[in-house]
């Protein structure tokens, strides 16, 4: 600006020339506001689009060096973000047979659940932000970062440890020693990956003869060198087109993972935006329950039980919880691969007020089954349910079928003729 | 161009001519916008709509922290204003709570009143005139007007801040700080990160202080530019909350706001804080280039 200033009064003696000072004038936030943009533009989309050179691979070389990777440590942040075009009221629903609840937006946690459940089922919809930390297979932290306010999962040994900030309760759950799973952190649903590891574990496991894993070039994920593993299923009726999973070049641990369906669209995709693989502070998995918190006791195994604190929708979540673990019981596992169905019987219970968060509150107090008969489109045998890649089937008599599959699919399991 | 503005453009030039030392103009300039700055600071300052402004803004940590105190027992887990569960437990968590209500509504209008009023003001009272008349050059005033609006914007924050923290001692318990991460920090540390959280809440209200002063050179009515730049902040959060508009409102400067609450995490969380402070810079940028732009081509006519 001090420049300008010299301009001007130099130009004290000089014949004035409106026309020319004018278009500088006019120019001058043109250009700052287009260089400014240009850069905000160009920066990330030159760091994120560069295919580094790497000795090439193999398709199995590059599963091995996944699956073996010797890396036991590491630190970063991932970010979540998941498209998978269902109703608000659908993953109110699904929270709240979780365990109690989440309302499906960004912001639109329950509060009043602390159990990791539910708060992680919350990362199926909209964005989100983690920062990880693993040292070994039973020390892990997971913090959930939201706006003003924050959640921490945090595993030390066979203490778990889950604290909401919002509404400081927290969640203590004491695994049996020796026991628990070691490669997942525990209190997670199966299907949650929080972690693109885990994630990338759960897609490499799924059977050898339905998919074809191929190596697809290489990126860069958090200024890392990586390559791309390209899964695809080979039978039809999966509703997947692809999960794509980047490989970290050094280590082996897989960075990225995307999962795409067969339109092409992007339906989940957690990546690392920055990783380190030193060993993390072991004070990271120290967790000192914060002064006044609530705290919600579970043995393993079991629904969370006793000093459940505060009101109504706290106390009316807890039966839904149970009944949904009933409903687990009964819950059956159809065809294999990618065209595996799952079905259960639907609980003859009503949601509980409040568990289907702030934007389906409207749903509370419906049966499971006249909600699903709402929110659904009727087709031959039930109703059907469908998001860009999941689709349930909820049939007359109250099951529920639901898969990655097409409708021919999910009736052919129902036993639709 | 009015004969008034011929004389002001020609002001330091002629001055510069009658001294002809070399060199002489750079301290004459250093010490000239010193100077500048000074009297813009003390007649912003001084002025009983700043000192009432300030005021109410320190009454706002107070009537919360009461409504907290009042309302602690029957108060549901989690409901109510940001950072709730933790005030009641330390009362230094009354200043990011004060924060986080006041920075949507309160702190942009006070803000927007004072880089309204900046230029169009002036010049609705007639006083913009002789401004330029002294060897000021337009561009310095620019910047120390800007400059004014900056520190005021410190003083706004700094006031909920101390008023909030005056307000949390006297009625919640102090001491070991608990994050929202979980851990716990010294009271001293925690009392660092607030001053840091009040600086960056200052400074994301950088962005508007440019804006207002850009409306503010566009018009003659100080209350035109205080209503237009308050009234923009409003719609750009309107904006801010609807869905559909997910692809701009990163770019929106009411959008990164509240990410110092990630100033508040062990370890600090500086992704956002950052891409607020850059997103700041950038509207600073181009809203203070297209205020001079005007300015200095803008004919005083008042």
């Amino acid at each position: 600006m001090t420049d300008h200033t010299t301009t001007t009064d130099g130009e004290g003696g000089a014949p004035y020339r409106s026309g020319r000072r004018t278009a500088v004038r006019i120019l001058v936030p043109v250009v700052v506001a287009g260089t400014v943009a240009a850069g905000i533009g160009l920066v990330p989309a030159l760091a994120d689009g560069r295919s580094p050179d790497l000795p090439a691979l193999t398709a199995e070389q590059l599963v091995a060096k996944a699956l073996g990777t010797g890396t036991q440590s590491l630190s970063g942040t991932v970010r979540v973000s998941a498209d998978l075009g269902a109703p608000a009221q659908l993953l109110g629903a699904v929270g709240g047979l979780g365990t109690g609840g989440q309302g499906g937006g960004a912001q639109g946690f329950d509060p009043s659940a602390p159990a990791p459940e539910s708060k992680l089922a919350g990362l199926l919809g909209g964005e989100h932000t983690l920062r990880v930390a693993v040292d070994g297979p039973d020390r892990q932290r997971v913090g959930l970062i939201e706006q003003l306010a924050g959640y921490e999962l945090v595993r030390n040994g066979d203490q778990v440890w889950a604290w909401d900030s919002a509404s400081n309760e927290a969640f203590h759950l004491a695994l049996p020693q020796g026991g628990g799973h070691p490669a997942t952190t525990p209190g997670l649903p199966a299907g949650v990956p929080v972690t693109p590891q885990e994630a990338a574990r759960q897609f490499l496991a799924l059977g050898a003869g339905t998919t074809s894993v191929t190596v697809d070039g290489t990126t860069t994920v958090a200024d890392r060198k990586a390559y791309q593993l390209s899964v695809r299923p080979t039978q039809s009726g999966s509703t997947l087109g692809e999960v794509r999973i980047a490989v970290d070049s050094a280590t082996g641990v897989p960075l990225a993972v995307v999962v795409k369906a067969t339109g092409g669209a992007t339906v989940f995709d957690a990546h690392f935006s920055d990783v380190s693989f030193a060993r993390p502070d072991a004070k990271a998995f120290e967790f000192a329950l914060p002064k006044g918190a609530r705290v919600v006791e579970q043995k393993a195994g079991e629904a969370p039980a006793g000093g459940q604190p505060g009101g109504g929708p706290k106390a009316g979540g807890q039966p839904g919880a149970e009944e949904a673990r009933a409903a687990e019981d009964s819950l059956n596992v159809i065809g294999e691969g990618w065209t595996t169905v799952v079905s259960l019987k639907l609980p003859a219970g009503e949601i509980p007020a409040g568990a289907a968060g702030r934007h389906g509150s409207e749903a509370a107090g419906q049966s499971v089954q006249s909600l699903a008969r709402a929110l659904g489109k009727p087709v031959k045998g039930g109703s059907l349910i469908s998001t860009k890649v999941l689709n349930a089937l909820v049939t007359e008599d109250g099951r529920v079928f639901a898969g990655a599959v097409t409708l021919p699919v999910l009736q052919s399991a129902a036993g639709v003729k | 161009m009015s004969r008034v503005e011929s004389v002001a453009e020609a002001g330091p030039g002629r001055s510069a001519g009658a001294v002809p030392v070399v060199g002489g103009r750079r301290p004459r300039t250093a010490a000239g916008s010193l100077a500048l700055v000074r009297s813009e600071l003390s007649l912003t300052f001084r002025r009983t709509r700043t000192i009432a402004l300030l005021g109410i803004l320190a009454l706002l940590p107070v009537l919360i922290g009461t409504v907290v105190r009042i309302e602690t027992g029957g108060a549901r887990g989690g409901e109510g204003p940001a950072f709730i569960a933790q005030v009641t437990q330390n009362g230094l968590f009354l200043v990011f709570t004060a924060l986080a209500v006041a920075l949507p509504v309160f702190l942009p209008m006070t803000v927007g009143v004072v880089a309204g009023d900046s230029i169009a003001g002036e010049a609705s009272t007639g006083t913009l005139r002789y401004l330029l008349v002294a060897p000021a050059g337009r561009t310095r005033l620019l910047v120390a007007k800007f400059t004014a609006g900056l520190a005021f914007c410190l003083a706004a924050t700094a006031t909920v801040g101390l008023a909030a923290l005056a307000t949390g001692a006297a009625l919640f318990p102090l001491g070991e700080v608990t994050l929202i991460s979980g851990d716990t920090i010294s009271f001293g540390e925690a009392l660092l990160r607030a001053v840091l959280v009040v600086g960056v809440v200052a400074c994301s209200l950088a962005g508007l202080v440019a804006i207002g002063l850009f409306v503010s050179t566009l018009t003659g009515s100080g209350i035109a530019a205080m209503a237009s730049t308050v009234g923009l902040v409003i719609t750009v959060q309107i904006l801010d909350s609807f869905p559909q508009l997910h692809a701009v409102q990163p770019f929106l400067f009411t959008h990164h706001w509240l990410t110092f609450g990630d100033l508040l995490r062990e370890p600090m969380y500086w992704d956002g804080v950052l891409k607020n402070l850059g997103l700041q810079a950038f509207y600073v940028a181009v809203f203070g280039s297209a205020a001079w732009s005007r300015f200095t081509g803008r004919d005083i006519t008042a």
